[in-house]
């Protein structure tokens, strides 16, 4: 059953994103957090207490961030719905060098370090639209870490 | 005669333009996208359709476009956005029955793979609470999946029967879609005269519907919203579910204010007789529709 997060545990997550992101803290204000295995969930807070039906439960909410080997990594769902609101590592980048991240994995950025906080996870947009997470690394590399269905999409597409 | 051609001759005088619904099954059925408004706004998501190459027409529902060409080889990154879903223009004529609003308890009984649940909570602008239940394991692998692509928080995703489900909430709304035979998506092949999209199988299905409408039904709070449909237009699965219901349970049926051209529920079949309430629910008629063809009935507690 997933866990609701204490008051510093919501903490931890908020300044996370605080800090790596600029995103304000009060876009979790209307949400409840709740951990379930290695992902941490963002469920719309109810005005009563919400009960697991017994034997039925399944999930709750959007999961948006997860811990990959001791780092927090925010999830694709999560930058695509509100990744308009951070104001940091944010890299755009057009259709053609996202095509070459989806189809290599991993590609080399010659001002990568100048435009993001490395080493780090970033937020990957093209024109307005956030797309999902990328793994900003010394040395200019950019390793891709969207989901595998989207990656595949990804790297048919050609610029138009 | 195959059994489908069979049943929609008992159809013939009660479907207007039968002859007319005969050539449209042999036409293959439309796509359309609905635009998710809880990650874009109508005109952006438009915009990039076109700019991704795909044409479309405006349907009466605002957030439905009509697909009229796109290359299926190359992805839609809309798609993975998440900002659209395809989904027939007639499966989301319950949702709109049902009316949700921000701030309600809803319950989506039979919910997978999520097309109205997914709609109930843009309705809901994500606000409130909705309950996404479905049967099936296999079916909520690509519930959660199209929730989670959504980008939807209001939702808690549940695996039960639903005849049987209980859930220590009561709802202001609550939509059964139930399981049924299909019959408003089957196609003809124009080359075969076989048909197309049959669901295989000999469930009983209208005991499975009408436990599930009278569970549904005690789930709801006194003066909530119950929708029933089904993709089918078997009066077994359809009216003769609905009739059940008006005799095990205190219920009335609502009039549809939809904006899509529909016919009333039919209260006479063969030797049976329904309640004359049962004309408030809705028949969609894939050629009066261009779509899949559904049954809508909306019942107030």
């Amino acid at each position: 059953m997933p866990r609701l997060l204490s008051d510093d545990q919501r903490d931890i997550l908020a300044g996370f994103f605080e800090e790596r992101f600029e995103i304000s803290r009060k876009i979790f204000q209307d949400f409840d957090m709740f951990a379930f295995s290695r992902q941490a969930f963002l469920f719309r807070r109810q005005p009563f207490e919400i009960k697991w039906p017994e034997g039925a439960f399944v999930r709750c909410g959007l999961p948006f961030v997860r811990n990959v080997a001791g780092f927090l990594k925010p999830t694709t769902v999560f930058i695509q719905r509100f990744g308009r609101e951070a104001r940091r590592n944010v890299l755009e980048l057009d259709l053609e060098t996202i095509t070459s991240l989806c189809t290599e994995g991993e590609i080399s950025l010659p001002t990568l370090s100048e435009s993001v906080d490395v080493p780090g996870y970033v937020m990957v947009k093209f024109k307005k639209h956030h797309l999902g997470t990328a793994l900003a690394l010394e040395g200019n590399r950019l390793l891709c870490r969207f989901p595998k269905a989207m990656r595949q999409a990804l790297s048919r597409l050609t610029a138009r | 005669m195959q059994p489908f051609l069979k049943t929609l001759e008992e159809y013939r005088d009660l479907i207007p333009g039968f002859q007319e619904l005969l050539e449209h099954l042999q036409k293959p059925l439309p796509v359309y996208f609905r635009i998710n408004t809880l990650k874009t706004n109508l005109e952006k998501a438009k915009a990039f359709l076109k700019d991704e190459g795909v044409d479309f027409e405006e349907t009466p529902i605002d957030e439905v476009v009509k697909v009229l060409y796109h290359d299926h080889q190359r992805p839609l990154l809309s798609y993975f956005l998440g900002y659209i879903y395809p989904q027939a223009i007639s499966s989301c004529l319950p949702v709109l029955a049902l009316d949700p609003k921000p701030g309600e308890t809803v319950l989506d009984l039979c919910a997978a793979p999520g097309g109205k649940a997914t709609y109930i909570s843009q309705k809901m602008q994500d606000r409130g609470f909705l309950v996404a239940n479905d049967r099936k394991r296999g079916r909520i692998t690509s519930l959660l999946s199209n929730v989670k692509r959504l980008g939807i928080t209001n939702t808690l995703v549940t695996q039960g029967r639903g005849e049987h489900l209980l859930l220590p909430y009561s709802f202001h709304k609550v939509l059964v879609d139930a399981p049924c035979s299909g019959q408003g998506k089957y196609r003809i092949d124009p080359n075969t005269g076989q048909v197309k999209h049959m669901v295989k199988g000999k469930t009983n299905l209208s005991a499975i519907q009408k436990a599930l409408i009278k569970h549904a039904f005690d789930m709801l709070r006194p003066g909530g919203i119950l929708v029933y449909s089904t993709c089918t237009l078997n009066v077994e699965e359809n009216e003769e579910v609905i009739e059940f219901l008006l005799n095990k349970r205190r219920a009335s049926l609502a009039p549809l204010d939809l904006p899509v051209e529909h016919e009333p529920g039919i209260t006479s079949f063969k030797e049976k007789r329904y309640h004359e309430q049962i004309r408030l629910a809705g028949r969609f008629y894939p050629h009066k529709i261009d779509s899949v063809g559904f049954f809508v009935a909306k019942i107030v507690k």
